[in-house]
C-alpha cells in the first residue's frame, strides 16, 4: 500500500503537466488557426464582456453604504441572480428577461419546506414594423420589451441602441446587422424607389452607420464567423497541368526569343 | 451609469445623466424581481462570492411589476383624434391606446426630442407666419362653434341704471362669468354707438385673430339669481296649469 503511494506520487512528478491551463484553452483557442485570421472589430467584440443590465434583481448602485442597523459605512457588492435563458429567447425579444430557476420557502417563511420554483416571463405575440427594413414582424415580446422601445422612441432604435448582452437574442443580433447593412448600403437598398423617403430614414439613423465591412459581421456567433471566413478564404485548387502549361509556354517563347538572334548573326 | 456612481455624485450628473441616461435603466413594468433569502458573504474586491449551492438559490418574490399601476405614455399627435386633441398636442394616453392604435395608424408619433422641436417650429409659424397660411387651431374651431350658439345676458344693478355706460372691460367679465370664456379686450369689437340704454345688441368676437363671431349681446337689469329660478320655475307652473284648459278647446 505504501508502495503504491509512493509509485503514485513519483509518477505524479514526472507526468507532464498540460503547457497551457484547461481554463485558457478557449481564449487560447482564438490565437491561432483561421479564428486568428478573423476580422479585428469582430474579434474585439467577441471580447467585450460587459454584464447586462440587472432585470430580475435590484442593483444596490452603491460600492459603500451606512449598515442599517448599526449605521457604520461598509462595503457592500452586488451579487447577481442566475438567470436562465431558454433556447426560445433567441428567436424572439424578451428585453433580458428569462427563466428564474430555484427554490422558495413555503408560506414565504424560512422555517418551512424549501420548494422547487421557476418564475418565468409573460410572452405576447406582436406585430413590430422596422422603418429601415420596411417589413413587419411577428415577434415574442415581453412586456418590458415593450416598454423598452416605447423609451426608446422606436423599434429601430430600440434594435440599434441596445448593446449585445441587453439584447440578449440571436434574431434580435440578426435585425441589427440587417439594418446596419441596409444604412451602410443605402444607395441601393434603403427604399430604392423613393428618394424622399429613403434620405428622411437615413438621416434619422445615421448615427448608427458603421462601414459594410464591418456591419456583415455583427451579430454572428462564433461558428457562423468561422464558416464565413472560410468561404471568404476558399479558392477552388487549380489543376497542375495549368501551372505546367504555363511554364512550358514560357519556356518556349523564351527560346523564340533566343533563336531569332542567332539566325540573323548567321545570315 | 447611475448605478455605478457613489451617492454624492448623484446630484452632480442628474442634468447630465437626464439626457444621456441609458433607456435599459428605466423603470419597466411586467417584470418579476427576487432577492436571496440568505445574504451572501461579502467576497474579496475583484473576486467572484461563493455562493452556497442550497441556500443561494432561495430566492424571496419582492414584486412582480405586472400587478402595479399601469401608468400612461405620452405622445405627440399628428392629427385630430376626437376626445383626444389636434395636431401637435402632447397627450398622456393609455399603453394599449397608444401602442394599437395612435402608433399603429399613424395618428401620434413618439415625444423623441427631434420629434418635439419639429411641432414646436410648426406651431410657431402658425402663430407668426402669414395670415393665409394660419389655421384655426382644434380648440379654436371649438370655441368658434360655442359661441355662434351663445347669447350673452348683462345685467345692469339697480343702483347704476339711471347712467351707465357699457365698457369692453364689463363685457369680458360678464364673458367669463357667465359662459366661461376668456376673451381679451383686444379681440372683442362693441358697437361704435357707446351703450348707454338696455336693449339687444351684437358684439363680435375675434377666436386666435382669425375667426370672427357674432354674439348677441341683452342688456337688462340685473335680477337676482335665486328671484330668476323662481320666476322661471312659475313660469313653468303656469305653463303645466294653462296646458289642461287650452288643450280640450
Amino acid at each position: 500500500m505504501h508502495c503504491d503511494i509512493h509509485l503514485c506520487l513519483l509518477f505524479l512528478s514526472k507526468m507532464p503537466l498540460h503547457k497551457y491551463p484547461p481554463r485558457l484553452w478557449e481564449a487560447l483557442k482564438l490565437k491561432k488557426g483561421i479564428y486568428a485570421r478573423l476580422p479585428q472589430h469582430y474579434l474585439k467584440s467577441l471580447q467585450d464582456t460587459s454584464p447586462p443590465t440587472p432585470v430580475h434583481w435590484k442593483s444596490l448602485g452603491v460600492k459603500y453604504r451606512a449598515n442599517p442597523k448599526t449605521g457604520h459605512r461598509e462595503r457592500v457588492q452586488d451579487v447577481p441572480v442566475p438567470i436562465y435563458y431558454p433556447p426560445e429567447s433567441r428567436d424572439g425579444l424578451w428585453g433580458g428577461e428569462g427563466w428564474i430557476r430555484g427554490y422558495r420557502y413555503a408560506n414565504n417563511d424560512k422555517l418551512s419546506a424549501r420548494v422547487k420554483k421557476t418564475w418565468k416571463p409573460q410572452l405576447f405575440k406582436r406585430e413590430l414594423y422596422s422603418e429601415i427594413l420596411d417589413q413587419k414582424f411577428n415577434i415574442t415580446v415581453t412586456a418590458r420589451t415593450l416598454d423598452l422601445i416605447d423609451a426608446a422612441y422606436g423599434f429601430d432604435f430600440y434594435i440599434l441602441k441596445t448593446p449585445k448582452q441587453d439584447l440578449n437574442s440571436k434574431f434580435g443580433m440578426d435585425l441589427k446587422r440587417a439594418m446596419l447593412l441596409q444604412l451602410a448600403r443605402k444607395d441601393t437598398e434603403l427604399y430604392p424607389d423613393d428618394p424622399a423617403q429613403r434620405e428622411k430614414i437615413y438621416n434619422k439613423y445615421k448615427q448608427f452607420e458603421i462601414p459594410a465591412e464591418e456591419a456583415e459581421w455583427v451579430g454572428l456567433s462564433i461558428e457562423e464567423a468561422v464558416e464565413k471566413q472560410r468561404l471568404l478564404e476558399h479558392k477552388d485548387p487549380e489543376p497542375l497541368y495549368k501551372s505546367c502549361v504555363e511554364n512550358l509556354v514560357k519556356e518556349l517563347a523564351m527560346q523564340k526569343l533566343t533563336e531569332p538572334q542567332l539566325m540573323e548573326k548567321k545570315d | 451609469m447611475f448605478a455605478r456612481a457613489p451617492a454624492r455624485f448623484v446630484l452632480q450628473s442628474v442634468c447630465a445623466c437626464l439626457r444621456t441616461q441609458s433607456f435599459s435603466h428605466t423603470a419597466c413594468r411586467n417584470t418579476v424581481i427576487v432577492e436571496r433569502w440568505w445574504q451572501v458573504p461579502l467576497s474579496k474586491e475583484g473576486s467572484a462570492p461563493r455562493l452556497h449551492p442550497r441556500r443561494h438559490r432561495v430566492y424571496r418574490l419582492v414584486e412582480d411589476t405586472k400587478h402595479h399601476m399601469k401608468d400612461k405614455m405620452e405622445l405627440l399627435l399628428t392629427q385630430t383624434v376626437p376626445k383626444l386633441g389636434g395636431r401637435g398636442d402632447t397627450v398622456f394616453v393609455k399603453k394599449s391606446l397608444g401602442r394599437n392604435k395612435l402608433l399603429a395608424e399613424g395618428l401620434a408619433v413618439y415625444p423623441s426630442p427631434e420629434n418635439k422641436e419639429l411641432f414646436a417650429e410648426e406651431r410657431r409659424l402658425l402663430r407668426e407666419g402669414k395670415r393665409e397660411d394660419r389655421i384655426q387651431t382644434r380648440t379654436g374651431q371649438l370655441t368658434v362653434e360655442f359661441l355662434k350658439k351663445s347669447a350673452l345676458e348683462v345685467g345692469i344693478q339697480p343702483a347704476a341704471q339711471q347712467q351707465f355706460h357699457l365698457t369692453k372691460e364689463i363685457v369680458c367679465r360678464h364673458f367669463l362669468r357667465k359662459l366661461g370664456v376668456v376673451v381679451p379686450p383686444h379681440a372683442l369689437t362693441l358697437p361704435d354707438e357707446p351703450i348707454t340704454q338696455f336693449g339687444d345688441f351684437w358684439c363680435e368676437v375675434t377666436v386666435n385673430g382669425l375667426d370672427t363671431v357674432r354674439v348677441q349681446l341683452s342688456v337688462g337689469p340685473y335680477v337676482d339669481p335665486r328671484k330668476k329660478k323662481l320666476m322661471k320655475l312659475e313660469a313653468a307652473a303656469a305653463a303645466t296649469e294653462n296646458k289642461p284648459e287650452t288643450d280640450p278647446e
